[in-house]
């Protein structure tokens, strides 16, 4: 970096900077291309006294040529002959860089129009860059922008708060919808728990028996899983269905047995209506 | 012109300082400086430079401008900033010093 810019300096005596021309070449073209710049724009810096200074015979006699042999002779036609390319190869950088200058001031400037005049009093005070620039874009062109760069910003970072709402409407309206089902689909479930349930209604009544039912369970599930085995050892489809049909008989069998409990009830019942209880509460 | 237009030249500019080593990356982020990116970068941007340091382990102004691209410099910095970086970089070079003369 530093061999690069004392090379810089140096070449910068003798005329051209190498890197800066590319820069200039790039910087003109794309300027004149998109719209920026227009040749009289660069000739207006690029006079023909300037060029009559820098440019070389071969160059002024295609110019000379051109001119002669066109309707026309305007900053278009000079420009376009010469050649972007040549005007930065011979004519000095900082008249270059003075028509870049203006070019940027002016975009700067937007459509305001005291901006040339910022320009043109920049102009006799080119040493400071900084100076000139900074003045006219604080004058009109950075409010505008940086107002809707924040403008935009702000809105942006709103944006993550927004679009979440969004989804969580999106997820609101299809929860709600896919709700539903899902509470439909739980009761299909549930209905077999409300058989159970009201199997377990039957146990409630019996909780004072709780002892009782688990050792009744504990008996068919221990017969179902001797009692197919040995009667049928066919495949397990069939084995599996008289299984089933096993285990209803085994309820039926489980019922007997707590039917055999359910004596114990109806004789507690009988002691409530008999006189026994009342002698033994007496 | 229209923004469009301008935001495209200045895009070119710095592509071609940046090309050119008229400035370095880190001459731009000396004028885009981590207020200015914070206050003008829009989150998802913002959000893509930290994801490439933190992968890197590292953030670095070549790093910030691959992500950061001159196209996005001109999009979304104030052209402004720009023009600075590019005014102070030809005050380097002394190209402006002798307009006058």
């Amino acid at each position: 970096m530093h061999r690069r810019r004392r090379g810089a300096r140096r070449r910068e005596q003798d005329g051209g900077l190498v890197n800066l021309k590319a820069f200039f070449v790039a910087t003109l073209s794309s300027a004149l291309d998109l719209g920026i710049a227009i040749p009289d724009d660069v000739i207006r810096h690029v006079t023909p006294d300037v060029l009559a200074a820098h440019l070389p015979r071969p160059l002024w006699a295609r110019l000379l040529t051109a001119c002669v042999g066109a309707p026309r002779v305007d900053a278009q036609l000079v420009v376009e002959t010469i050649g972007v390319p040549n005007l930065c190869e011979h004519v000095p950088a900082p008249i270059i860089w003075a028509c870049i200058e203006e070019l940027a001031l002016r975009a700067l400037g937007g459509v305001v129009i005291a901006v040339p005049a910022a320009m043109s009093s920049s102009r006799p005070n080119p040493g400071q860059t900084t100076q000139v620039s900074r003045p006219i874009p604080l004058a009109s062109p950075p409010p505008p922008l940086a107002a809707e760069h924040k403008v935009a910003a702000a809105p942006v970072s709103l944006g993550p708060s927004i679009p979440a709402p969004g989804h969580e409407a999106e997820l609101d309206a299809s929860g709600r919808t896919r709700v539903p089902p899902g509470q439909r689909f739980r009761p299909s479930s549930s209905g077999i728990g409300r058989l159970a349930a009201a199997n377990n209604a039957r146990r409630p009544q019996a909780q004072a028996t709780p002892p009782a039912p688990p050792p009744a369970a504990e008996l068919p599930a221990e017969r179902s899983g001797t009692l197919p085995r040995v009667k049928r050892g066919q495949t397990e489809s069939d084995f599996d269905l008289e299984t089933y049909v096993g285990n209803k008989d085994d309820w039926k069998n489980a019922l007997a047995v707590e039917d055999e409990q359910l004596v114990d009830w109806s004789a507690s019942d009988e002691t409530v209506t008999s006189g026994d209880e009342i002698n033994r509460k007496r | 012109m229209s923004n469009d237009q301008r935001q495209a030249w200045f895009a070119r500019v710095m592509e071609s300082g940046l090309e050119n080593d008229i400035f370095a990356p880190s001459d731009v982020l000396a004028h885009a400086t981590p207020d200015v990116l914070a206050s003008h970068l829009p989150p998802e941007l913002l959000s893509k430079v930290l994801s490439a340091s933190l992968a890197a382990g590292s953030m670095t102004p070549e790093r910030v401008l691959e992500t950061v691209t001159p196209d996005l410099l001109a999009k979304h910095l104030p052209h402004e900033v720009l023009w600075q970086c590019i005014a102070a970089a030809a005050a380097r070079a002394g190209v402006n010093k002798t307009v006058g003369s």
